[in-house]
């Protein structure tokens, strides 16, 4: 019999709990261990960097939160709430939302489908026309096929489909891989103005310069593990990055 | 051939397209969504032509063939629902060879279960009173039934296009096709909507049954019959394409008519849909409104 070695929840839950807390996360795909013991807590209004190279296991660890891998073990909660024993679907119901890695979205379906199918509705929130607002491009290419977008359509479409589930954390997989810089740009101004509204913003990344410029702290995440963590001021040009990112 | 004739192999051609399409639609939603090859689907529309039957004697001439599809249609799509979370569920992720094994397994359970419960012979109904009449068109006579089931195919045929692209369901069911770890990331659960997408489908395969069983003998043999047809219409249209089965639908049904209505084509007629299906297969393995298999 295994013990459950979580630590007990956090003993009040709502509003003052950190958007995002991830206690002793271990990820396995069959008899690879992939993310060891991985703790992480992002506050509301706060981005949290997590830096590392290909294959560190930001998107495992990331998989793991979103509750996509069946090889996890340990507790996730969001607003000091546990969503450990949810399904997928329940956690990313208003939750968690996760803009995955690739500009991933349903090719098949239009641009105004792809942001209606993860719409949850909340008081002041996202709805189509804000996001609309937002990326002006989407709205022209509101009937198109998502297949058919360029790669930065698609990114802002994916983020477009994160903001409109009106969550407490979003987790953003990589985002500004093979974006055009003015793009990018885009995106840091976006996730700051999120911030402000309270969101936690947990930004997995290789682009420190983007990340370390939005973040308010960084990880560094090295075969599995975080291996520091620090304020995102002291991240910059620091003896970790160089190692790490190789920078 | 004069026009009256060939006006009764067209009109021949398109009721047999009518069912069909109706079958084969069901096969290639569940296949589109689910990956699975469910060599079930024939036997799930044999469910249905004997619940018709039965529930249609009974009821009598005016009501009874209504009210022996509804009822037919709600037997089916629960045994659907049974046989999704029972089975299917198991072997989602498995082998395309472990599926059929396992859908090939309920075909014979079921085929036990007809055979047991209605027993092996030949069973009859007739139209419903309203349209239980012939027309004659240019010299020919013609039942108003092949009229109805034309009809009544182009009636779902629309139904499904509206689900799939009018509806929210539909939208799953589309993004479901695509990429399902990305939808359940959506807040969507889709084991429900796998359970839901096969029920449509068994449903889809009940009013195929419900509607051809007038227009012939209803036997126990019906499930293979149907299935080895409504294969040979997916691999031309494209299993996955609902399109695909409509025009697939199209060729088979008229192929059969034109071969079956002639004394020295006739012995061939099905050999002449498997020669179409071989030159599809030759030209476009994937068919000709299908997607190649991205490796």
């Amino acid at each position: 019999m295994i013990v459950d070695p979580a630590p007990a929840p956090p003993a009040t839950a709502g509003a003052t709990m950190p958007a995002l807390q991830v206690r002793q996360l271990d990820v396995r795909y069959g008899k690879s261990h992939v993310v060891f013991d991985l703790a992480v807590e992002v506050a509301r209004g706060e981005l949290l960097a997590l830096l590392g190279r290909n294959g560190a296991g930001k998107t495992t660890a990331i998989l793991g939160i979103v509750g996509l891998v069946p090889g996890a073990s340990g507790s996730v909660y969001v607003s000091g709430r546990s969503v450990s024993k949810l399904p997928s679907y329940r956690r990313t119901k208003g939750h968690v939302a996760y803009v995955p890695s690739g500009a991933r979205c349903f090719p098949n379906l239009t641009v105004q489908e792809n942001l209606e199918l993860t719409a949850r509705p909340a008081a002041g929130g996202w709805t189509l026309a804000r996001v609309f607002e937002r990326f002006p491009k989407l709205r022209e290419l509101r009937s198109n096929q998502a297949g058919g977008l360029s790669g930065g359509e698609r990114q802002m479409l994916a983020v477009g489909r994160g903001l409109m589930s009106n969550p407490t954390v979003l987790l953003l997989d990589e985002p500004t891989e093979g974006l055009a810089p003015v793009v990018v740009q885009g995106l840091g101004s976006l996730l700051l103005d999120l911030k402000r509204t309270g969101m936690g913003i947990l930004l997995a990344e290789q682009n420190h310069r983007l990340a370390l410029r939005v973040a308010d702290r960084a990880a560094f995440i090295e075969k599995g593990r975080i291996v520091a963590e620090m304020p995102a001021a002291e991240a910059r040009g620091s003896d970790i990055l160089h190692r790490i990112l190789g920078v | 051939m004069s026009g009256g004739q060939l006006l009764l192999f067209v009109v021949g051609g398109l009721s047999n397209a009518a069912y069909l399409f109706i079958v084969a639609a069901g096969l290639s939603l569940v296949f589109g969504a689910l990956r699975v090859i469910n060599m079930a689907h024939g036997s799930l529309y044999m469910i249905a032509a004997f619940v018709t039957v039965v529930v249609a004697n009974q009821l009598g001439l005016t009501l009874g063939f209504w009210g022996g599809l509804v009822v037919a249609v709600i037997v089916t799509g629960l045994v659907g629902a049974l046989i999704e979370v029972v089975v299917l569920r198991r072997v989602y992720g498995e082998e395309h060879l472990v599926q059929l094994l396992a859908t090939y397994a309920l075909t014979l359970v079921i085929a036990g279960v007809v055979r047991t419960v209605f027993g092996a012979n030949y069973r009859t109904v007739k139209p419903p009173a309203a349209i239980n009449f012939s027309v004659t068109l240019a010299g020919n006579s013609y039942a108003a039934y092949s009229f109805f089931m034309i009809g009544a195919a182009v009636v779902i045929g629309t139904g499904v296009y509206v689900l799939m692209y009018r509806t929210t369901l539909g939208r799953n069911i589309r993004a479901a096709v695509s990429d399902p770890e990305l939808l359940s990331a959506s807040g969507v659960n889709v084991a429900r909507l796998y359970t839901v997408v096969f029920v449509i489908g068994a449903a889809l395969a009940a009013l195929g049954g419900a509607i051809v069983a007038p227009s012939q003998a209803v036997n126990a043999s019906m499930d293979t019959d149907v299935l080895v047809l409504a294969f040979a219409i997916s691999v031309i249209g494209g299993l996955g394409s609902i399109i695909g089965s409509l025009v697939g639908a199209l060729i088979v049904g008229e192929v059969l008519s034109f071969g079956l209505q002639n004394q020295y084509t006739n012995p061939y007629a099905i050999a002449f849909v498997f020669i179409i299906m071989v030159i599809v297969l030759t030209i476009r393995p994937w068919g000709l409104f299908g997607k190649a298999e991205q490796t």
